[in-house]
């Protein structure tokens, strides 16, 4: 019986200081890593890590993180490996594509905080944009609208959207920019009528205000017609 | 060590005339990128999150001393971003465009105005 009890006292020191020599130093990290561009970086960064630094890559989680960083996860001796010294394996890894790594640290800093001329400028301009009036197209006889809208827009708005609606009109080579593309508008509802009003109206960039030049019911005209441009291509 | 970057740069034609509008450009050379990356193209959504997101938050133009226009942008604005608009030259005074980005870093640049005779 005693030598029973001793055999299984020793193997238990045994078994305890074997397994204690085997998995005493082995860790697992987690690093946030920054520099996950292309679908080529995360192979650049398994290989050279496992080349560089006796480390098992376990696992790289790219989406579903708390912070939305990837987030890599290693396997490590730390008496041989240390934190520090995977960190700066890290970032001095490149990808294909000359891509830096990093390991990312403390929480992203997306806006900082509104400076005193930003302020400023938001007490002179006001904080948002233009607000187009809501208005209701007053034309009830829409064929009639559509034909005398049809003849305005061939003599003055032909030259720079095109006959066809397409933005490229004979006259835009020149611009800033390209005049609009008009088949968005087709087969809209009364909603989009405030909109393109207030912009035939006061003109945009290179676009003159029509408000200018146009009455009010020939600028109701072009609404109706424009609405009626299709696609040719469709 | 992050790049410097440079002040940005502005074009106004030479000959302006009173009441004249002319063209104002603008280049600034930013890193505006939306700091998204597309690692696993085979999965839905297919961006994650790769650097800090960097883009010009405002750019505001003053004539003389008064505010004439803010250009407020996001993180979809391109990298090295060229602004071109119009003015009208209602008096000899300096234009200065001034560019604010998300991490409140500021650069400015400026122009004399003086009408040809």
């Amino acid at each position: 019986m005693k030598k029973v009890l001793s055999f299984l006292i020793l193997s238990f020191f045994f078994f305890y200081a074997v397994s204690n020599a085997v998995f005493a130093g082995t860790v697992e990290e987690e690093f946030k890593i920054e520099g996950l561009i292309s679908p080529a970086s995360p192979k650049a960064l398994k290989y050279a890590l496992e080349n560089k630094l006796e480390v098992k890559v376990i696992d790289l989680n790219l989406k579903s993180t708390r912070t939305g960083w990837p987030v890599l996860r290693v396997q490590f001796d730390s008496m041989v490996v240390s934190k520090e010294n995977i960190e700066k394996v890290i970032g001095e890894i490149e990808d294909p594509a000359g891509h830096k790594f990093k390991v990312h640290h403390g929480p992203l800093l997306a806006n900082a905080p509104i400076l005193d001329e930003e302020q400023k400028a938001i007490a002179i301009l006001g904080d948002t944009a233009e607000v187009f009036p809501n208005m209701k197209n007053p034309i009830t006889d829409k064929v009639a609208s559509v034909s005398r809208g049809e003849k305005l827009f061939v003599d003055n708005c032909a030259k720079c959207h095109g006959l066809s609606g397409n933005g490229y009109g004979t006259v835009a080579h020149g611009f800033t920019t390209w005049p609009r593309q008009l088949w968005a508008w087709n087969n809209t509802g009364p909603e989009t009528d405030g909109y393109l009003f207030w912009f035939i109206t006061n003109g945009r960039s290179d676009m003159p205000p029509w408000g200018l030049i146009l009455s009010e019911y020939n600028r109701w005209d072009l609404i109706n017609y424009i609405k009626t441009i299709k696609n040719p291509g469709e | 060590m992050a790049k410097k970057i440079r002040d940005p740069r502005l074009r106004i034609t030479r000959r302006i005339k009173k009441d004249q509008v002319f063209k104002v450009k603008v280049k600034f050379d930013h890193p505006s990128f939306t700091g998204l990356g597309i690692v696993d193209d085979e999965t839905n959504p297919i961006f994650n999150r790769a650097i800090p997101v960097s883009f010009i938050r405002n750019m505001f133009v003053y004539y003389g001393d008064q505010l004439v226009s803010r250009f407020r942008m996001s993180s979809a604005i391109a990298d090295d971003p060229l602004f071109t608009f119009k003015l009208k030259a209602v008096q000899e005074a300096p234009v200065k465009v001034v560019f604010v980005d998300n991490q409140g870093e500021k650069w400015e640049v400026s122009k004399k105005i003086k009408f040809y005779t």
